[in-house]
């Protein structure tokens, strides 16, 4: 377990010392700040446009920092040929897989904090009250949600041989799955045999990451979500990262290394 | 040669003949129709296909004023196909025929279920309160301005936009000087837009209590109608019709109110032609008849 | 004396798209023994197995045949490097952190206490000579330094075993006299160290045994004395089991 922490730790320190972060950070900042000092029709109450602004920046920023570092931290490992002295250690190759992605979505939740107090004092600037609760499931569900696409990032930057193709790949998918996994079946029920029958499984196969996207939610001041259901979400989530890390450590497994 | 001299020279050269050659080629293209560098900075940028962005934004403000409740293209969108807030202010005719509580119908799998708690699933409006139950009363209503206003100033020439825009300024925000504004602003892009006319005589008339400015700026709507659609063509000024029986209507009442019954008459009688409820307007005429104290034809006598 | 490494009969066949023929017989039934408390050189040409051998010590190649054992434990089980350490060649280690942190890093791997590491780190780094570059970015270090760096990574769980692929790599003279001082040092503390090299003049000085790999075959294993046998030098011995003959134009 402790050498998992040290891989984790590892990923974390790395975010931190890049400056990735640190420049979709401030580009968000300043994109909020600069729409938050439009002026329309004089009235400086009008909050919602500027967090759906700032929301639709995190979503992005945040896939963006999850995407890119999950799928050069083994390939890295690789061409430095930092893997060697690694697995020479007691580490096996499933605790290397597993500190890696402990790694990166410990990396995305902190980056996930910095962007929701952000988000939460551009709002409160303007609304003067705090749905903390809100904001809350709103980020925990983010996060839940940015684990499945760790994972399966990681998956792939076994999979695949390039680190770029990979990141690309999983743009892709990620991009697609939010934009029309909810509505694949009634695709489906519009196409003809068989290829109803491939859609309708890649419906239920896929993991749902758009139902983590409860922005329209936050955005709209909607009431909270049932603790059921978000506790139930968070479940999902987990499955699919578990299939997600399963599968790698078994593709990790059967790879010679030099 | 390689001297860092010879490097700087050849880089001023450069520069020299690139800003020689943009002068030369400047007032060409200028005059290319085709040019883009005139312009708002949304039309240099997207070109015509802005138009295109500006109804998307429109239709977003409609998703703002119903809290992201909205269906997709992949939804039953019968309810949704004029925009609420649109069909609301009364200068658009409402073409919505369908269940607008219920679009997404029974639930299809388990995940459909599951997800329908994660995303707005309940039709509410906001000049109503919206989802959270009346946390800003009827001002909430002013989330949908920003919209309106990029869509306008993405798309200037769609009259629509600017009308929609007034009158929830002036209907729920109280906020009638930059309806006004806004409905100038929209005149000066579409000089020819009786709508807007339409719309700027409501604000007079309701707001200004203005009643000359309401009926001048209407009867100049009913003059721009009819040069605009010189005879009665049923194909063509399908939804064009609705907004002259609007103004027609209007001014009727205003005559009414003024104590003009002759010309209130008149003005519904040209309502009276392009409605599509005729009948309703000839129980408008024939009260006002009665009060004028003419004689009016028996046979519509049981009507009363 | 009981060999501590160990194959028999090793066979390893590198499979891959890039190579032309399809597969490249990287070494062919390589028998090889090293004994407790010995400094093992192990020699050979550019391209002649060392590395891959090494890989398959440390469990990243499989076998395609034969086998290996590290302190009799066969290498496909982690436990058997449980007590080794073991420095790559043409390493890039984290650029962004530092010495200590690196060092630190591996530790934890380990299983160190923090004391543990408190104490064991700034000797390390001292037996290196790096202590002056300790709180500096990787990054900013020479060719050297790392080398340095990596040596000091091999020793952190003070091993029993070492396995250094071309420790002097990249190492001026004095860096390559403390290198030798080093594994003279583990020599005394009865470790066992197993390294190649291609500059023979310092296997010659430090080596009790030495190996010669040509094509993936041992062509000649012994003491130094042993192997040199006739000729004037190890270098000469080294020149002929290869196969070079000097042309005489040049
Ligand atoms: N991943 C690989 N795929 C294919 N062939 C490989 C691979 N790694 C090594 N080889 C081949 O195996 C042979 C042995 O290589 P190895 O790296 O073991 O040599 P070496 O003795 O370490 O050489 P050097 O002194 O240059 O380090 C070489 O011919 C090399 O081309
Ligand atoms: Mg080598």
């Amino acid at each position: 377990m402790n050498n998992i922490f040290a891989v984790a730790g590892v990923v974390i320190k790395e975010l931190y010392r890049r400056k990735d972060f640190y420049v979709l950070f401030i580009v968000t900042i300043l994109i909020c700040l600069v729409m938050a000092s439009v002026n329309i029709f004089n009235d400086a109450k009008i909050v919602r446009y500027l967090k759906e602004i700032c929301l639709l920046l995190v979503w992005i920023s945040s896939l963006v920092i999850a995407i890119t570092t999950t799928s050069r931290q083994i390939p890295a490992e690789r061409e430095n040929r930092t893997l060697l002295p690694l697995l020479a250690k007691p580490l096996t190759r499933s605790q290397l897989v597993l500190g890696k992605f402990l790694g990166c979505w410990l990396a995305c939740g902190l980056t996930l904090l910095c962007f929701y107090v952000f988000f939460g004092a551009l709002s409160a600037s303007r609304e003067h009250h705090w749905p903390l609760l809100n904001y809350f499931q709103a980020a925990v569900l983010h996060w839940f949600m940015l684990g499945v696409v760790v994972a399966m990032t990681l998956l792939g930057s076994l999979v695949f041989a390039a680190s770029s193709s990979n990141s690309t790949i999983c743009f892709v998918v990620v991009g697609s799955i939010l934009f029309v996994a909810r509505h694949l079946d009634q695709v489906a029920l519009t196409l003809r045999e068989p290829l109803r029958t491939v859609i309708y499984s890649i419906y239920f196969a896929i993991p749902h990451l758009e139902l983590f996207d409860v922005r329209d939610l936050v955005i709209h001041s909607w009431p909270l979500i049932s603790w059921l259901y978000f506790s139930l979400a968070l479940l999902y989530a987990l499955g699919y990262v578990a299939v997600f890390l399963t599968a790698a450590c078994l593709v990790f497994r059967r790879k010679a290394v030099n | 040669m390689n001297s860092p001299r010879t490097f700087f020279l050849l880089l001023l050269a450069l520069l020299v003949s690139c800003f020689g050659l943009a002068a030369h080629l400047q007032p060409q293209f200028q005059a290319w129709r085709g040019s883009r560098a005139s312009g708002d900075i949304f039309n240099v940028v997207l070109g015509d296909s802005r138009r295109m962005f500006a109804n998307n934004f429109f239709v977003k403000a409609d998703a703002y004023y119903h809290s992201g409740y909205y269906p997709t293209m992949f939804d039953d969108t019968e309810a949704f196909k004029t925009t609420h807030m649109a069909a609301d202010t009364g200068a658009v005719k409402d073409k919505n025929h369908g269940d607008e509580h219920g679009f997404l119908g029974p639930t299809r799998n388990w995940i459909d279920a599951f997800g329908r708690n994660f995303f707005p699933d309940r039709h509410t409006h906001l000049d109503e309160g919206g989802a959270d139950d009346n946390l800003g009363g009827t001002e909430n209503v002013r989330e949908i301005l920003p919209w309106l206003k990029l869509s306008a100033d993405l798309d200037p020439d769609n009259p629509q936009t600017y009308i929609v825009t007034a009158f929830w300024l002036r209907m729920r925000m109280n906020n009638v000087a930059e309806a006004d504004g806004i409905l100038h602003e929209g005149l000066r892009n579409c000089p020819d837009s009786y709508d807007i006319l339409f719309e700027l005589g409501r604000l007079y008339n309701e707001s200004y209590h203005d009643l000359d400015r309401a009926r001048n700026v209407w009867e100049q709507g009913v003059r721009l109608w009819l040069k605009i659609y010189p005879t009665l063509d049923p194909e063509m000024q399908k939804d064009h019709r609705f907004i002259m029986e609007q103004l027609t209507t209007h001014l009727g009442k205003l005559e009414e109110d003024a104590g003009n019954l002759p010309h209130a008459i008149d003005w519904f009688e040209a309502a009276q032609k392009v409605s599509a409820t005729p009948a309703h307007i000839q129980e408008q005429i024939n009260r006002l008849k009665g009060k004028l104290g003419l004689e009016f034809n028996p046979l519509l006598k049981p009507l009363y | 004396m009981t060999p501590i490494l160990q194959t028999q009969k090793l066979r390893v066949e590198y499979r891959s798209r890039e190579l032309r023929q399809g597969t490249k017989i990287a070494l062919h039934g390589l028998d090889l023994e090293v004994c407790a408390g010995e400094v093992f050189g192990f020699l050979g040409p550019n391209g002649a197995g060392k590395t891959t051998t090494m890989n398959v010590l440390l469990g990243f190649v499989p076998p395609t045949s034969g086998s290996a054992s590290l302190f009799g434990i066969d290498v496909r089980q982690p436990i058997s490097r449980q007590r080794i350490g073991y420095l790559p060649e043409l390493t890039y280690y984290y650029k962004f952190l530092t010495a200590e942190e690196l060092l630190r890093f591996y530790g934890k791997i380990f299983g160190l206490t923090r004391a543990e590491m408190d104490k064991r780190i700034p000797e390390l780094l001292k037996l290196v000579e790096l202590e002056h570059a300790a709180n500096r970015p990787i990054k900013s270090y020479s060719k050297g330094m790392q080398q340095r760096a990596g040596l000091a990574q091999a020793l952190i769980n003070n091993p029993d075993l070492l396995v250094l692929d071309e420790p002097t790599s990249g190492l001026d003279p004095l860096g390559r006299m403390k290198v030798r001082e080093i594994i003279q040092r583990l020599k005394n503390d009865g470790k066992t160290v197993f390294f190649s090299s291609h500059e023979l003049g310092e296997v010659e000085s430090v080596c009790d045994r030495v190996a010669i790999v040509h094509q993936g075959e041992l062509k000649a294993v012994g003491s130094v004395s042993e192997v040199t046998g006739r000729h004037t030098s190890l270098e000469k011995a080294f020149l002929e089991i290869i196969g070079f003959q000097s042309s005489p134009t040049l």
